[in-house]
């Protein structure tokens, strides 16, 4: 009976692909921007030199490591935004949003 | 609160229909021929550029190792960032003015997406065959052929991928030593790493996601519409021409049957790279690739009906206005373009001839010399004129402050950059214990050496200077 208002209400799911794609593109940009933008302005040697004196760290390592730190602080933000707009309808039907008819 | 359909609602998960493969058919066309210029001349760019030394550099190095990008024989430094900003903002706003102007001619021509995706069906086409025999190659069984057609066609893509990569690569680590570096094993982690970082996501984007990137992950198809306008340049179906559509014999009469042009042929469907049917009216899947206007032009000539069915043209257009070029929309990019390459430009020609950054010694602090306190130094001066620059160098900040070493002129040949040790002395008595803020000054020789006057002065670092304290 109510199975036509919830295909309306409830859109499926997006491919796992269409998921991973919208969580980890847009984190893949900025954190590339990010990393240009801050390593514009700082050296990753006199950063090394600032937070871990002790360790050996080449440019290259300090450009691949604060991108790849940039793209997970992203995707996980992007990911959570992705939670948060789950909806709610989807694994709880009876609090589905459903036209305002009778009851 | 109580509702029946509860039960029901978990397996609306399942009502998600997987994406289905395009197969997009092969099409020969003037668009078609035009993109397949754009693509040669792009990735052409791209894999040859590299390989092009100029002057002893290669002709575009990104030389992130030491910091440098090496343009065309020019260099810039990490200083220089504003400009890469302007860049930028210039590229995007030139997207904005050609996107309302004649739509999505990205999209269809110059993006890597379409471009290297093309690339790769390309390959698909070469080993699994056309269109109707790769659908049913991939309905058909695991037979000899179908592995054999495609084991080919992966190891096409996957070299073609890791080349992609390398080449990728090549624009930050000097090609010619990194190439010869793969067959003697002694390629640098990050270098394999980011190859087949870059790799993976050519093999993956243009093999695999394809049209879905521009459907759901590309910014650019979400926003482009508001550059549009109704006099923007779109690929349209032209519905009064075309409509009531059917099939018919060759010498039909279209009167007679009452029907429109359109034969129904299905041929702007199957070459559609998004797997759109244009004749549903504009659709932001659509990427402007004017493959559906060579097959459709290819029918009419067949039908001997007129081309341009389906056509570049604008809204306007098709409800019989006319398409006006010049309008306000137009005029606001262009001005906002031009003010920016004039800010560009200008910031490019007055880029400072000769930059210094100065970094204390890592190792020493000070060293005590008589009654001097010395401070230790490594000065990097970057020369950015085209002619070799003869520097004098002198400290102020501190009243009694001078350089020890060096003493004569420093030489910075045109357009490199020399990394010198330096080292100044103050009296152990001229100030209190601390850091003590003060500034290089690098004076052409044979000028006036007043070391207050900043007239002179063609770069000026500063640093601190560093006095132990007393016990």
């Amino acid at each position: 009976m109510n199975v036509s208002e919830n295909e309306i209400n409830v859109p499926p799911p997006r491919p796992l692909i269409q998921r991973l794609g919208a969580i980890l593109w847009p984190s893949f940009f900025a954190a590339g921007v990010a990393t240009m933008v801050l390593f514009a302005f700082v050296d990753p040697i006199e950063l090394a030199a600032i937070s871990f004196p002790e360790l050996e760290i080449s440019r290259e390592t300090g450009y691949a490591v604060a991108f790849l730190g940039f793209w997970l602080g992203n995707a996980s933000a992007c990911s959570f935004t992705w939670l948060l707009l789950r909806p709610r309808s989807r694994f709880h039907a009876s609090t589905a949003e459903r036209p305002r008819t009778t009851t | 609160m109580s509702n029946p359909s509860a039960t029901e609602s978990p397996q609306e998960l399942k009502l998600y229909v997987k994406t289905p493969k395009v197969y997009p058919r092969e099409v020969d066309g003037r668009f078609s021929r035009l993109r397949v210029l754009a693509a040669w001349v792009l990735l052409g760019l791209f894999y040859v550029a590299p390989w092009i030394n100029f002057g002893g550099t290669q002709i575009v190095l990104f030389d992130l190792p030491a910091r440098e990008f090496h343009i065309l024989g020019l260099t810039f430094w990490p200083q220089d960032f504003f400009m890469l900003a302007l860049l930028m903002a210039i590229a995007a706003i030139t997207l904005f003015f050609f996107t309302a102007l004649a739509g999505r001619l990205w999209c269809g021509y110059a993006c890597p997406q379409t471009v290297w995706t093309e690339v790769f069906l390309w390959m698909e086409k070469a080993t699994e065959g056309p269109r109707n025999k790769r659908m049913r190659l991939d309905q058909g069984p695991w037979n000899a052929e179908k592995i054999r057609r495609k084991v080919t066609k992966q190891f096409l893509w996957i070299v073609f991928s890791l080349w992609t990569g390398i080449t990728f690569v090549g624009f930050f680590t000097p090609i010619r030593e990194l190439v010869p570096s793969i067959f003697t094993l002694e390629m640098g982690g990050w270098e394999v790493f980011w190859s087949l970082f870059y790799g993976f996501a050519t093999y993956g984007n243009a093999g695999f996601m394809r049209e879905q990137v521009c459907k759901y992950m590309c910014p650019y198809a979400r926003f482009q519409s508001a550059m549009f306008d109704n006099d923007s340049l779109v690929i349209s179906y032209d519905v009064e021409r075309g409509e009531p559509r059917g099939k018919r014999a060759k010498n039909a009469d279209r009167e007679e049957l009452n029907l429109g042009d359109c034969i129904e042929c299905m041929g702007c469907v199957q070459v559609c790279p998004t797997g759109i049917d244009i004749r549903d009216g504009l659709q932001i899947e659509c990427i402007a690739c004017a493959a559906c206007i060579d097959v459709c032009d290819e029918v009419m000539d067949k039908m001997g009906y007129p081309r341009g069915l389906i056509r570049y043209t604008t809204e306007s257009a098709l409800k019989g206005g006319k398409t006006r070029i010049l309008r306000p929309r137009i005029f606001i990019y262009l001005g906002v373009l031009l003010a920016l390459i004039s800010l560009f430009s200008l910031v490019f020609f007055s880029r400072e001839s000769v930059h210094v950054d100065v970094l204390r010694d890592r190792t020493t602090l000070y060293r005590m010399a008589g009654d001097q306190i010395e401070n230790p130094y490594a000065l990097k001066i970057t020369n950015r004129t085209e002619s070799t620059q003869r520097l004098i160098l002198s400290a102020t900040g501190l009243e009694g402050l001078v350089v020890v070493a060096p003493t004569d002129a420093i030489e910075v040949p045109a357009g490199e950059v020399s990394n010198r040790p330096i080292t100044l002395a103050l009296p152990d008595d001229a100030i209190g214990p601390g850091l003590h803020e003060i500034e290089i000054i690098l004076m052409p020789e044979g000028s006036v050496e007043t070391p207050s006057s900043d007239d002179e002065a063609l770069a000026i670092g500063e640093t601190r200077f560093f006095v132990p304290g007393g016990n």
